[in-house]
C-alpha cells in the first residue's frame, strides 16, 4: 500500500518535473507582457520534433542534440515575439491573446505537414544506452533504480527530475543574480519606468521569450524520450502546465514550479484513486486553490494594470 | 516593417489552415461539382468519412489507400452502368466534434449518395443522428461498438461487434492459453474501448479467469505510468488493453520499463504497424490481438486483392484496407442495381438502403476479399469470425491457435 503510493509519489514527480518545465515559459512571459503565450504548448511540441529531427536524420548524438534543440526552439520563440506579438505591444490584450491563439494553430498545423500526425518515437539504438529500460534477454528489468515494494525508476526518469532541478536553480539565478535577470524583474514591476531607465525593454522580452523556450525544448526531448511525438502533443501538455501556471501564481517562477509539481502528484494519486478521474483531481485542487486564493499560491496581489 | 510583419502572419495563419486534408478534398470536390454539371451528371459521387489526420490517422490513411484501390478498378471496368464513381475523402480527425461536421458537410452536399465511414465507434455514433435525419447509409468498415446499428436504420457495417470481439478474446485466454489466470483490463475511456470492456469482462466473469484490476486513460494521454503502477500491485498474469495502437504502444513500452513481464492482449484498434514501432520488438513480443480479417493464402480473390493493392499504393493492405474494399463494392452494387437518374435525390439515398436492408440471407451475401458479408435486421454483420495475430520478431504473423467457434 504505502509501496505503491511511494512509486505514485514518484511518478507524479517526474510528471510534475516535466510540467513545471513548461509551466516557466508561460509564467515568465505573462510576468513581463501579461501576455497568456498560447504557442508556448507549440514550441514544446517543436521543441520534442527538433531533438527527433537531430538525431533520426543528422545523427547527432544524444548529448549535443539536446543543446541544439534548445537553442532552435529559442530562436523559434524569439521569432515568434519579434514577427506576431512585438506589434501588437501597445494594442488592446485581447488582440494579442487571440493572435496567441492563431499562433498556436498555425504551429501545430505546419508541424502536421512536415511531419505528418503518425505518432513518432525517438529510436531507442541512437538514444545513450542507459535512457532504454525494459526488459532484457535474461528477464531482468534494465536501467532502473528498484524502489522499495517492487518498484522502478528507470534512469531516464532520474535524468529528466535532476536536469528539471538543476534548470531551475540556474533559472533563479539568472533572475536574481545577473543584469538581464535584474532587468527582467524591473520589467515585470513597471516596463514604462524600466524603459525610462534605459532598459531596452524589447530586448529584455526577446531574452524572456529564449528562456522559456529553452526550458519547453528541453520538456519536449525529455517527454520524447519515453512517450511519443505528435503534432497535437503540446495540447494536453500544454493545458495542464499553463494550469500549473496558475496554480501557482501566474507571474512568479517559484510558483510554476511548485505548481507544476502539484499538479503531476495530484494526477498520479488521482489515478491511483480512480484512473477514470485522474485529470479531474488536477483541475479540482487547482480550482479549489484559486476559490481560496485568487493569485495563485505564490502571486502577489496587484492592482489592475491597463 | 510592422505592417508587413503583421501581412505576413495574416498570410500564413490562412495557408496553414487551409492545409488541413478535411479543407482540401471539400475545396476539390466543389470545383468539380461547379466547374462542369455536363460531366457532374455523368458520375455517381459517395463519401468516405475517416480520420485521415489525429490519433487514428494510420486507419484512415489504409482506409483512404483501399477506397482507392476499389474506385480505381471499378472504372477502369468501365464504371457504375457506364458513369464513373468518384469518392470525396472526409477527415473527422477521429474525434467526435470533427465527425458532426463532416456529417453535416456530406449530407447537404447535394451529390452525395452513399457514406462509407466512420471509422472510430465514437464518430460513427456521433454522426449517426445526422445522417439519420437526411436519409443516408452510413456504412462503417471499422466500428466495433455494439450499439452502432442498433440505433439507426441507415447505419450497416461489415465486420463483428465489440459483444462478439469481447468474448472471443476472454474464450481464447481461457482455452488456449490455460496458463493464465488473472488478468486486468486498461481500456480507452470512449465509446469503443468501454463498450469492448463490458463486453470482456461479462465474459471473464462466466470463465476460469479472475479480473484483479480494471483502469480507464483518456484519449490524450501519454504518460500511463499512474495506472500501470495501480495495475501492476495487482499482479495480473494478463493485461488486456482495450483501445487504439498510438496508446497501446505507449502503455506496452510503458509496462516494460515499470517491470511489468505481464502477457498482453489487444483488439482490432491495435491492428496497425505503429503499435509496433512505438514499442519496439522487445516490448510487443508476444502480443496477441483480434481481427476481423486476415490475408491468408487459401482465398484467391483476397490474394489477388493484395497483389493489386501492392502494385497501387507499394504497401502491403490491412485489415482495414480490405473492409473498406468491401464497403465501396457493396455501395457500388447498390448504386449499380438502383441508381435512377431521373429521380429525386431522397429517392436515390433510400434505394441504397433499401437494397443492403435486403442483403439479409447468406444466399443473397456480398461475397467480397473479406467473406460473405449480409447483415441481420439491424445492419449488422453477424457471420464474421475473429481472427488471432501474434507478434513474433516485431510483426504481427497468424497465431498458431485459431478459435473458430464460441461456446
Amino acid at each position: 500500500m504505502w509501496a505503491q503510493l511511494f512509486e505514485q509519489f514518484i511518478n507524479g514527480l517526474v510528471q510534475g518535473g516535466i510540467y513545471a518545465l513548461i509551466a516557466v515559459g508561460y509564467t515568465m512571459v505573462y510576468g513581463i507582457i501579461q501576455l497568456i503565450n498560447f504557442a508556448h504548448g507549440e514550441i514544446y511540441m517543436f521543441g520534442a520534433y527538433f531533438g527527433l529531427i537531430l538525431i533520426t536524420v543528422f545523427h547527432i548524438p544524444f548529448w549535443f542534440a539536446l543543446p541544439l534543440a534548445m537553442v532552435l526552439c529559442a530562436l523559434l520563440g524569439m521569432l515568434i515575439d519579434y514577427v506576431a506579438y512585438r506589434p501588437l505591444r501597445n494594442a488592446p490584450r485581447l488582440s494579442a491573446l487571440i493572435t496567441a491563439i492563431g499562433i498556436s494553430l498555425a504551429l501545430q498545423n505546419l508541424a502536421r505537414i512536415i511531419w505528418s500526425a503518425t505518432p513518432k518515437t525517438y529510436p531507442s539504438d541512437d538514444l545513450p544506452s542507459l535512457f532504454v529500460s525494459g526488459i532484457s534477454d535474461a528477464g531482468e528489468v534494465i536501467n532502473v533504480i528498484p524502489l522499495p515494494g517492487g518498484g522502478t525508476l528507470p534512469y531516464r526518469d532520474v535524468f529528466i527530475l535532476l536536469i528539471a532541478v538543476a534548470l531551475m536553480i540556474i533559472l533563479n539565478l539568472l533572475i536574481y543574480y545577473t543584469r538581464i535577470g535584474k532587468a527582467m524583474r524591473a520589467c515585470a514591476q513597471n516596463a514604462t519606468a524600466a524603459n525610462l531607465m534605459g532598459i531596452n525593454a524589447n530586448r529584455v522580452i526577446l531574452a524572456t521569450f529564449a528562456i522559456g523556450s529553452a526550458l519547453g525544448a528541453v520538456a519536449g526531448v525529455m517527454v520524447g524520450l519515453s512517450e511519443n511525438v505528435t503534432p497535437n502533443m503540446g495540447y494536453y501538455k500544454g493545458v495542464a502546465a499553463f494550469a500549473a501556471a496558475v496554480l501557482g501564481g501566474i507571474g512568479s517562477v517559484t510558483g510554476a514550479i511548485v505548481g507544476g509539481l502539484l499538479i503531476g502528484i495530484a494526477e498520479a494519486f488521482g489515478a491511483d484513486l480512480h484512473s477514470g478521474y485522474r485529470i479531474a483531481f488536477a483541475y479540482i485542487i487547482m480550482i479549489l486553490v484559486i476559490l481560496i486564493r485568487p493569485t495563485g499560491l505564490f502571486g502577489k496581489a496587484t492592482s489592475k494594470r491597463a | 516593417m510592422r505592417m508587413w510583419c503583421v501581412g505576413l502572419l495574416i498570410i500564413g495563419l490562412i495557408a496553414f489552415s487551409g492545409c488541413q486534408p478535411s479543407d482540401k478534398t471539400a475545396d476539390n470536390d466543389t470545383d468539380n461539382a461547379t466547374d462542369d454539371t455536363q460531366e457532374a451528371q455523368q458520375e455517381l459521387k459517395i463519401a468516405v468519412a475517416a480520420p485521415l489526420t489525429g490519433g487514428s490517422a494510420a486507419f484512415g490513411e489504409m482506409i483512404q489507400k483501399g477506397a482507392e484501390l476499389k474506385q480505381k478498378e471499378i472504372n477502369e471496368a468501365g464504371g457504375i452502368n457506364g458513369r464513373m464513381l468518384t469518392i470525396v475523402f472526409k477527415d473527422d480527425a477521429g474525434k467526435e466534434s470533427e465527425a458532426t461536421l463532416v456529417a453535416e458537410r456530406i449530407v447537404n452536399d447535394k451529390e452525395i449518395l452513399a457514406v462509407v465511414g466512420h471509422f472510430n465507434s465514437r464518430c460513427t455514433l456521433s454522426g449517426q443522428d445526422i445522417y439519420d435525419r437526411a436519409g443516408i447509409v452510413e456504412f462503417s468498415p471499422g466500428s466495433t461498438n455494439v450499439t452502432v446499428c442498433e440505433l439507426s436504420k441507415w447505419t450497416f457495417r461489415n465486420l463483428y461487434r465489440d459483444d462478439f470481439q469481447g468474448k472471443f478474446i476472454a474464450q481464447y485466454i481461457d482455452n488456449e492459453l490455460t496458463d493464465i489466470e488473472t488478468v486486468a483490463v486498461f481500456f480507452h475511456n470512449d465509446d469503443y474501448g468501454r463498450g469492448l470492456r463490458d463486453a470482456f469482462v461479462a465474459e471473464v466473469e462466466k470463465t476460469e479467469l479472475t479480473l484483479v484490476a480494471s483502469e480507464a486513460y483518456e484519449e490524450d494521454t501519454t504518460n500511463f505510468k499512474a495506472q500501470l503502477t495501480s495495475i501492476k500491485a495487482k499482479k495480473p498474469d494478463a493485461i488486456f488493453i482495450s483501445g487504439l495502437y498510438a496508446q497501446a504502444g505507449l502503455i506496452v513500452k510503458q509496462a516494460r520499463e515499470a517491470g511489468i513481464t505481464s502477457q498482453f492482449f489487444g483488439a482490432d484498434g491495435i491492428d496497425n504497424e505503429v503499435f509496433l514501432t512505438t514499442a519496439g520488438a522487445r516490448a510487443t513480443e508476444g502480443t496477441y490481438i483480434t481481427t476481423p480479417f486476415l490475408f491468408g493464402e487459401d482465398d484467391p480473390k483476397a490474394t489477388e486483392m493484395a497483389a493489386n493493392f501492392e502494385e497501387h499504393h507499394n504497401v502491403p493492405p490491412d485489415t482495414w484496407a480490405a473492409l473498406t474494399y468491401d464497403a465501396i463494392g457493396m455501395i457500388a452494387e447498390a448504386l449499380e442495381k438502383t441508381y435512377n437518374p431521373e429521380a429525386e435525390l431522397a429517392e436515390n439515398r433510400s434505394a441504397i438502403r433499401e437494397h443492403l436492408a435486403a442483403i439479409d440471407t447468406p444466399e443473397e451475401g456480398y461475397k467480397g476479399v473479406t467473406g460473405l458479408t449480409y447483415f441481420d435486421h439491424n445492419g449488422d454483420t453477424v457471420n464474421k469470425p475473429a481472427y488471432v495475430k501474434v507478434v513474433r520478431d516485431g510483426k504481427f504473423v497468424r497465431a498458431e491457435k485459431q478459435l473458430l467457434e464460441l461456446k
